[in-house]
């Protein structure tokens, strides 16, 4: 019995260790009777390594005359990010709706357009984290970094029909 | 018990203080943009904290300052010097009608009214649009030298205002634009 616990307590361990350091999932689920239910949970500390570890050829942007607005984009972000909340934007046609929101340090992106709805969650460190410096490098040192930060968050929630597909860090 | 419901309390009270501080300066200005279509059923808002819109209107000034005409284009019109002088002594008249320009179907008056610049348009004998502008904020406008506009100190002003700003009433639309400290 004492064997039994001890060669469990091993995966048992180091599952809980995996999860301590957070794990993203994606949960597909198909609609119909046939439809399947996928989960692929990746554990957080993984894809930070890989960000980290991420050839820097691969991760350049070509920026052109966007270059010169790159500091402007990281001040609105941070202008976003100490301002209060509340509805940023609502745009509404028949049959479609556009809501951008501001809830803490998250910018959510709803959109209703006909069956399908997407919600985006975009941590706005986790933005800021993403753009690139003057040579147009995307500092993915940074960007694993702030994925830490944004555990216990829905990132994506598509609804399309019966279908389901969400992204959620926890 | 009662104690360490207390000491808790306070321990609460103390954490909260930091969060409350930030609300004695003063609830943050909002820019409101209203677009409505009522016949195409579409609508758009859009609400921005004043200074996201301070920060994110810093590219502005070189537009601004590239031309040096704000009325009129391919090089007619006043110049942003023209109008400068042109505004310093309008400024000296207090409040009176500065343009009219009445047509068949449109009328058009500019006009001082104590704090404010208004610019109102008239189609039909409804009004189409409406425009305020505080005075301060032509002044701050144009605060800066030669041909440049000075984008920021007008924000500035404007972080002051409280109200509507614009306000066109079209057949098909209206736009309004306003401040107020509401999200």
């Amino acid at each position: 019995m004492v064997k039994l616990l001890a060669v469990l307590s091993v995966p048992a361990t180091l599952v809980a260790a995996v999860a301590s350091l957070g794990v993203a999932v994606v949960d597909v689920r198909e609609g119909g009777p046939d439809g399947h239910h996928i989960v692929v949970p990746v554990p957080l500390a993984l894809v930070q390594t890989a960000l980290a570890f991420a050839p820097e050829e691969k991760v350049r942007v070509k920026l052109d005359r966007a270059a010169k607005h790159l500091p402007l984009a990281r001040e609105v972000l941070e202008a976003l990010a100490a301002g209060p909340d509340g509805e940023l934007v609502r745009v509404e046609e028949p049959g479609e709706q556009v809501v951008i929101t501001k809830v803490g340090d998250t910018l959510r992106v709803h959109v209703h357009d006909g069956n399908d709805d997407v919600t985006v969650n975009v941590p706005i460190p986790l933005a800021m984290a993403a753009i690139p410096d003057s040579e147009g490098r995307i500092p993915m040192v940074n960007l694993a970094g702030a994925l830490g930060g944004v555990r216990f968050t829905d990132l994506v929630d598509v609804r399309s029909g019966n279908d389901h597909v969400k992204v959620y860090v926890f | 018990m009662k104690r360490s419901v207390l000491i808790g309390s306070g321990l609460l009270a103390v954490a909260l203080v930091p969060g409350a501080l930030p609300a004695a300066e003063g609830p943050t200005p909002w820019l409101h943009v209203r677009v409505e279509e009522p016949g195409r059923s579409s609508r758009v808002h859009v609400n921005l904290p004043l200074p996201v819109v301070e920060v994110a209107l810093k590219a502005a000034p070189q537009a601004l300052e590239s031309h040096g005409h704000i009325f009129g284009h391919d090089g007619k019109g006043f110049t942003v010097s023209d109008f400068r002088r042109m505004w310093g002594e309008l400024k000296k008249a207090g409040d009176t009608e500065l343009v009219s320009v009445e047509d068949q179907d449109e009328n058009v008056r500019v006009a001082r009214r104590g704090a404010v610049v208004e610019v109102k348009i008239d189609r039909k004998g409804k009004e189409a649009v409406k425009v305020e502008v505080p005075v301060e904020v032509v002044d701050a406008l144009l605060s800066g030298e030669g041909d440049e506009l000075n984008v920021r100190a007008a924000l500035a002003q404007l972080q002051k205002r409280r109200g509507d700003i614009v306000r066109v009433n079209d057949e098909n639309s209206t736009v309004r634009i306003w401040i107020d400290e509401q999200s």
